[in-house]
């Protein structure tokens, strides 16, 4: 039995930010109360073995919830795999990571589901879920067979890493997702916008020669599928949504009531194109660092709830890849390990966003949207659960990092605020920032 | 001046003296070249890889040349018959010639950044001989050599560039090396090749052609490749040649 003692408990599933006691017990919250005597918390242990942990200074909430990761299994191994990615995940304080499926082969049928979730069990560290294709071998053809992927266990569709350009097809996937009640994750990029384009079309790139890509690519589809999913009645979910104009586009089909989420990713909250150095191919990333204007756009998003989900988008990637001229290195930053600590450093110190703010976007609202257990600390749920110590301060360092990879904008940087214990169903998985 | 650069990559990060100091060094080597036994052994002893990427006839030679004109030994990597073909990366090519111990490699490739990126590796000098659509600072210091010998002080003059400048590294490389010795620049071609994020650059765009030649003391028209038409970026040569052709 886990007792933390005085800790500030963020709970957004309860409305809760205050200072408690939290009780674990046979892996789940027991109670979260004031101020609790040692003889209460012994009498309620009933015989079990207690460690009492000191909260005080700290913050417990209810563990990450990543509904975008890239794990590269099967496939890719040499990239990173479900055991390296969830073992960063819990880590940086995820309890629980969708998988995307654009592996090799990609996840587009029920064998490959079972195997992903079974890697992830075997893995024994955050809940690691599918996520499957939309379309076979990701080809924006035929849809899968998404009733039986989703009693495999897949708990969303997406042909992510490539957008599904013929209209139909979508149209025609978000018609029948709801036989599964599953969201169709869309990533938004129109091809011919996009073309070869290394980073976002503005004055950075013509200064740098590099070719860009226009906010456009992004915003074109995301009113398309605004409109498909209007139309159809359909279950979307926008995946990391970086420009002005998508945030605007998301929060007018609201009001619409339109059945639409969106998640933001950390690196586009933090960083924007005018940073990026022609070497500085760690920051090469898809869709890719918008304007001053557009970071402020989707601060502004998240804070009034157009955008509903901060995710990672975890993609990790082996150094030789990233060691190239900047148009040959692959795009994706591995963010598993740092992306809370940034948020932390980068938004939550600066008042920019509010903790209670950014728990409810990684794991409540996940949990909600996608029907996840998890996101929530009231008695009787599995404590996935995470102590953060605003005060710890790390260096990012290549011997600690325990995914494959190292393509992190914060390496050799110092961050502060981690996650120091993390449970996954009310056992410990990382404490001092050692994976056990 | 004393010299302390490692390498020379781009004209966006040179400071005026020295360009200046370069364009003075070029004077004195224009007259050495002017006589009957030109041989320096500045560079005795030393080596130089030409490693070419891309096409190129006069770049290359030049380099070639100029480094036996002073003394140095040169070897150039041919790229088609070289382990590039495969598949060896552009580090580990620059770990090969860090082994051999080069004093300078000259680069041209066709990845923006490429010579950044090759400088950050090796301890050998490194000088970009055309990056991508980057920086092509050796061809903006000829032309500028040009202009200065033509018109003699440029502080003031203006210089009009038409032609493909959103995928040409002569004319970024010519933008900024122009404007730091105080020359007006402009950009001139249809809105597609000259998109309004060039002003970034600090220089003056326009679509107009004739309205840009008053006053100019100096134009160039940049090479327009073909392909560019067949991606949408101009309808025709017919009406290009119309629009931004220079006729006397």
């Amino acid at each position: 039995m886990w007792w933390l003692k005085d800790v500030w408990v963020i709970d957004p599933s309860q409305n809760l930010s205050g200072s408690r006691d939290v009780l674990v017990k046979g892996g789940q919250i027991l109670e979260i109360s004031s101020s609790l005597s040692e003889e209460e918390v012994l009498a309620k242990a009933q015989g079990e073995s207690l460690e009492t942990v000191d909260g005080k200074g700290k913050f417990v909430f209810p563990g990450l919830i990543d509904v975008h990761t890239h794990l590269r299994e099967p496939g890719q191994e040499d990239k990173e795999d479900i055991l390296s990615g969830s073992r960063a995940a819990v880590r940086g304080g995820f309890t629980t990571i969708l998988a995307m499926a654009n592996t090799q082969p990609v996840i587009d049928n029920r064998a490959l589901i079972e195997f992903v979730r079974l890697q992830g069990e075997r893995a024994g560290y955050a809940h690691v879920l599918p996520i499957g294709t939309v379309t076979k071998g990701m080809l924006g053809g035929e849809l899968v067979e998404m009733a039986d992927m989703k009693a495999g266990g897949a708990a969303a569709f997406s042909d992510d890493g490539k957008n599904i350009q013929n209209a139909e097809v979508m149209r025609l996937a978000l018609e029948y997702a709801k036989l599964t009640g599953l969201p169709i994750i869309s990533h938004c990029e129109d091809k011919d916008l996009a073309g070869d384009g290394q980073m976002r079309r503005g004055m950075a790139s013509a200064r740098m020669g590099l070719k860009g890509i226009p906010a456009s690519a992004e915003s074109v589809i995301v009113a398309r599928d605004l409109l498909l999913a209007e139309e159809t009645g359909g279950k979307l979910h926008l995946a990391h949504i970086s420009t002005t104009e998508s945030v605007d586009l998301i929060r007018r089909a609201k009001t619409r009531g339109v059945d639409v989420t969106a998640e933001v990713n950390p690196h586009h909250l933090i960083f924007c194109d005018e940073e990026i150095r022609l070497t500085d191919t760690v920051l090469k990333v898809n869709p890719p660092l918008g304007s001053r204007g557009d970071r402020e756009s989707l601060i502004e998003g998240l804070r009034d709830g157009t955008l509903d989900m901060i995710a990672t988008d975890h993609a990790p990637h082996t150094l030789a890849e990233k060691a190239r001229p900047f148009a040959e290195a692959p795009f994706g930053i591995a963010s598993l390990e740092t992306a809370l600590s940034a948020i932390w450093q980068y938004l939550v110190l600066p008042k920019r966003l509010s903790l209670e703010r950014v728990i409810e976007a990684w794991s409540y609202s996940p949990a909600q949207r996608f029907g996840l257990s998890g996101g929530t600390l009231k008695a009787g749920a599995a404590a996935d659960m995470v102590l953060f110590d605003p005060d710890f301060s790390e260096v990012i360092d290549s011997a600690q990092l325990v995914s494959k990879a190292r393509n992190t904008p914060f390496l050799q940087k110092t961050l502060q605020g981690f996650p120091v214990m993390v449970w996954v169903e009310g056992q410990l998985v990382q404490r001092n920032r050692t994976v056990l | 001046m004393k010299w302390q650069r490692k390498d020379i990559l781009g004209l966006e990060d040179m400071s005026v003296e020295d360009i200046r100091h370069i364009l003075h060094t070029a004077k004195v080597m224009k007259e050495i070249l002017m006589r009957p036994i030109k041989k320096l052994p500045t560079l005795k002893g030393k080596s130089v890889v030409n490693l070419f990427y891309e096409a190129s006839t006069r770049t290359r030679t030049s380099f070639e040349m100029a480094a036996k004109v002073l003394g140095a030994d040169t070897s150039s990597i041919a790229v088609a018959q070289s382990s590039v073909s495969k598949g060896e990366s552009l580090y580990d090519t620059a770990k090969t010639i860090q082994a051999m111990r080069a004093d300078l490699v000259i680069l041209r490739h066709p990845s923006s950044g490429s010579a950044n990126f090759l400088a950050d590796i090796l301890d050998s000098g490194v000088i970009n001989a055309g990056d991508g659509q980057h920086e092509h600072p050796t061809q903006a210091l000829l032309d500028i050599f040009t202009m200065e010998e033509q018109l003699g002080d440029l502080n003031g003059k203006k210089v009009v560039i038409v032609g493909d400048v959103l995928h040409s590294r002569v004319a970024r490389s010519n933008a900024w090396g122009l404007q730091k010795l105080g020359v007006n620049v402009t950009f001139v071609g249809p809105p597609t090749l000259v998109p309004v994020e060039m002003e970034g650059l600090g220089v003056k765009l326009t679509h107009d052609l004739d309205g840009a030649l008053p006053g100019a003391d100096v134009v160039m028209a940049l090479r327009l490749q073909l392909e560019r038409q067949k991606s949408g970026l101009f309808p025709s040569l017919r009406e290009y040649s119309q629009l931004y052709g220079l006729t006397t």
